[in-house]
């Protein structure tokens, strides 16, 4: 092994669970590929297949659109408990 | 005809009534542009996940409905000019995996709404749990009286 993982190998938790297709208004599903600042998780830390990655994008940003999800959080607009008030 | 589906976020600062008045309002754009409404969700007041126009909270309402594609733009362009709302998401559903998934969350939307009933029951289970513990109390307060 010339270079060696930096993350465990990942399995694509929407496969396992058969996911067709996501809605945007159920915020709490899309916790999964959002980080802390509310950005996209890439594919190489959550392990999704392209597949889903894909659906999951359009979905939050869709929901973001939608003002379910903030697109950014700065120092300024910080939330003490994040996912709190969004369920 | 094809499936969509509209959130409208309605602003904050208005009545009940005049929040349920744009809603009717919404859904006789819809309906008038040939649209048929299969369900709609509401969601109520909740707060935004950031500003819109300086409101914090906004009351969002989500309507199901088919309609010919020639139509969304006129139904876009007049929630653009309702001054009530505060921002509006509308989705296609066109692919079948799509379609499929639209009549599930029709038919989710349909079953909340026709269950509101079964939530009042568990309200009213609750209060009278509540009742009971203040029985309770009163006779904890007896017996030290006496």
């Amino acid at each position: 092994m010339a270079e060696r993982r930096k993350y465990k190998k990942r399995y694509c938790k929407y496969c396992e669970a058969k996911v067709d297709f996501m809605d945007y208004k159920d915020v709490g599903a899309l916790r999964f590929s959002l980080s802390e600042r509310y950005k996209i998780m890439p594919r190489r830390l959550t392990g999704n297949c392209k597949r889903h990655q894909d659906m999951i994008s359009t979905v939050i940003k869709r929901a973001r659109a939608a003002a379910l999800v903030p697109y950014t959080v700065t120092r300024k607009t910080v939330v003490t408990a994040p996912f709190e008030n969004l369920k | 005809m094809r499936n969509y589906e509209n959130l409208v976020i309605v602003k904050p600062t208005l009545t009940a009534e005049e929040i349920q008045a744009s809603i009717n309002a919404i859904e006789e754009i819809i309906t008038s542009n040939g649209g048929e409404i299969a369900a709609r969700d509401t969601m109520g007041m909740r707060k935004l996940a950031y500003q819109i126009g300086k409101n914090e909270r906004g009351y969002f309402h989500v309507v199901y409905y088919s309609v010919a594609p020639s139509a969304i733009s006129e139904i876009e362009r007049r929630f653009r000019i309702n001054e009530d709302l505060l921002r509006f998401v509308t989705i296609k559903y066109d692919t079948n995996r799509e379609v499929a998934a639209w009549n599930q969350l029709v038919l989710k939307a349909n079953k909340k709404a026709s269950s509101p009933a079964a939530e009042a029951k568990t309200e009213t289970v609750e209060a009278e749990a509540e009742t009971v513990e203040v029985e309770e109390v009163e006779e904890v307060a007896e017996e030290s009286a006496e």
